[in-house]
């Protein structure tokens, strides 16, 4: 049995992974420090690469154990790493670690898109599913809708022009005095509240499959000063609403103008809303698609999915270089 | 023993490598920040060349500072990643021992200061007396040039400077009465293979930061302000 480890330091999640070629997870480790970004308001680079530094070698070691692998001298066939995009002091850990690992055990490595990976978890817990596949990519980093032909094969149909969509949720969390992450603390707030209470804005609404939440943060500053008096659950609800329905517009959008497409997917941080979820599986029944929602733990940041893309890319374009470097701006479309 | 010496604390990034049957090298791979593209593709050729595996070394020692961050991030990711890789135990080094260590090897006596440029117009230093032995008179720190330059000009003793830090403000430094300048700006691998023969080894490195993160830095002023 051919087993990849996997590595993934893009931001502020340290991750390792052991997935074997049928994409089957081993083991899945997550040591977050997102604790020591709170106070900031929004991962501090800094602060995560120091993290990352201290928190590498003892992931990885779990990550192996707990897939009951010898950590010096593991059955391993190839170390996958995220090489991109993310915050390039992160990175730099990871691939570095990467490569080193790669070195000691004697053993290809290859340098994974990010964003990629995000495309792949869905396969990690869905080996049936059947393509094409449209994804909606949204996090705290990215918003965009990925029409996918088959594993590795895909085409960014739109993304946002400003904000991405976790960043709306972190801008208006931070409006209401809500805490870092904001996603979370809204969707929790959300649940008790009436959406449409507050008037909103969807913007976008164009013929296009492109995103804008920048417009919509300030359209919550406006409405939430003009009317004081709407509870914050009412608020968070109604914001919470106009984000997905920007996201589902376009989702449905696309179900039309790509009519053989078999699956709506959901993937990346903001995948775990429960309004988004809930949202895409309406749509998904509309069109008579499957609705491939990941596990909350596959939607965020994660090394299963880097193993995943791993394995494609590894198998499609062999080894990296020693000399690969981080790209912190790796845009999927480019891709080889 | 088989040890490997990786130095990363400055925009050069260089290696050491010392083996069983007393072959022994240093080489600098890269001079301008190229630590991610060189350093691995640098220790996996120097392996191949001396007919080892990473699995035959039997320690690796690393600069952990203080110096710049993105090549220690880099170094000491690289070190980690080996020794937890091979299971061969891991022993770490300061950036101003090497410079100190590396001018006593090349047979500079006196008293020593070791400048490791720090950016944002500070340089991380430390005070050493070269003799028969290496001894460290301060503790590492962080200060203006400026500053050192008015300690020692008013001090008037005779002292030699070295370091990156030294060289990025040379006519400060060398217009200091009673002051030479030792020329060095890599921190010396040869030093760090010597020291890490003999050294403790630790089961995790953290580098020497020696300054807050920015974010904490001005996030703790303005809260105060
Ligand atoms: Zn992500």
């Amino acid at each position: 049995m051919a087993l990849a480890l996997a590595i993934e330091t893009s931001c502020d999640d340290t991750a390792a992974a052991v997935v074997d070629a049928q994409l089957h997870v081993h083991s899945s480790v997550i040591e977050s420090s997102i604790d020591q970004h709170r106070a900031f308001g929004g991962v501090v680079p800094e602060l995560a690469g120091r993290a990352h530094l201290t928190t590498i070698g003892p992931v990885v070691r779990r990550a192996l154990v707990e897939a009951g692998l010898d950590p010096h001298a593991p059955a391993i066939d190839v170390v996958a790493v995220t090489s991109g995009p993310g915050l390039i002091g992160s990175l730099l850990i990871g691939l570095s670690a990467a490569k080193a690992y790669a070195l000691a055990w004697d053993l290809p490595f290859v340098g994974v898109n990010h964003l990629e990976g995000h495309l792949f978890a869905p396969l990690l817990e869905r080996p049936d599913l059947q393509w094409p596949i449209v994804t909606l990519l949204v996090s705290g980093g990215h918003s965009m809708i990925v029409l996918q032909h088959g594993p590795g094969e895909h085409e960014v149909l739109g993304e946002t022009i400003d904000d991405a969509a976790g960043e709306a949720y972190d801008k208006v969390a931070r409006w209401l005095g809500l805490a870092y992450p904001g996603g979370p603390e809204i969707d929790r707030l959300a649940a008790g509240g009436t959406p449409g209470t507050l008037k909103l804005p969807v913007s976008m609404t164009g013929e296009d499959f492109d995103f804008s939440f920048s417009g919509l943060k300030t359209a919550v500053v406006r409405a939430t000063e003009k009317h004081p008096e709407v509870a914050l659950a009412d608020v968070a609800a109604s914001f919470q609403a106009a984000v997905s329905e920007q996201l589902l517009r376009k989702l449905r959008r696309t179900l039309v103008a790509y009519p053989d497409v078999r699956a709506v997917a959901l993937a990346g941080g903001v995948a775990a809303n429960s309004a988004l979820r809930r949202g895409v599986e309406r749509v998904a029944q509309e069109f008579a698609v499957a609705a491939l929602l990941p596990s909350l733990s596959m939607c965020t940041d994660n090394a299963a999915m880097i193993a995943a893309a791993g394995w494609y890319r590894f198998a499609h374009g062999g080894p990296s270089d020693l000399a690969l470097s981080a790209r912190p701006s790796w845009a999927l479309a480019e891709i080889s | 023993m088989n040890i490997l010496a990786i130095e990363t604390a400055t925009p050069a990034c260089a290696i050491g490598l010392r083996t069983n049957d007393g072959f022994e090298l240093g080489w600098v791979l890269d001079e301008d920040r190229h630590h991610t593209e060189v350093l691995s593709a640098g220790i996996a050729r120097v392996l191949a060349e001396t007919n080892l595996r990473a699995r035959d070394l039997d320690r690796v020692v690393v600069d952990r500072g203080p110096g710049l961050f993105t090549g220690l991030r880099v170094g000491l990711a690289t070190a980690l990643g080996l020794s937890e890789g091979t299971g061969c135990s891991l022993v770490a080094v300061s950036s101003l021992e090497l410079l100190a260590h590396g001018a006593h090897l090349g047979g500079t006596r006196g008293t020593l200061v070791c400048c490791v440029d720090g950016r944002r117009g500070e340089v991380f230093l430390q005070n050493f007396r070269l003799d028969d032995d290496v001894t460290a008179l301060t503790a590492a720190s962080v200060a203006t040039p400026r500053s050192v330059v008015i300690e020692w000009a008013t001090n008037g003793a005779p002292v030699i400077f070295t370091g990156d830090g030294v060289e990025r403000y040379l006519r400060d430094f060398a217009a200091v009465p009673n002051a030479t300048v030792e020329h060095q700006v890599v921190p010396s691998v040869a030093a760090a293979l010597l020291l890490g023969a003999t050294r403790d080894t630790v089961a995790q490195v953290d580098p020497m930061y020696l300054r807050e993160a920015d974010a904490v830095a001005n996030f703790t002023t303005r809260q105060r302000s």
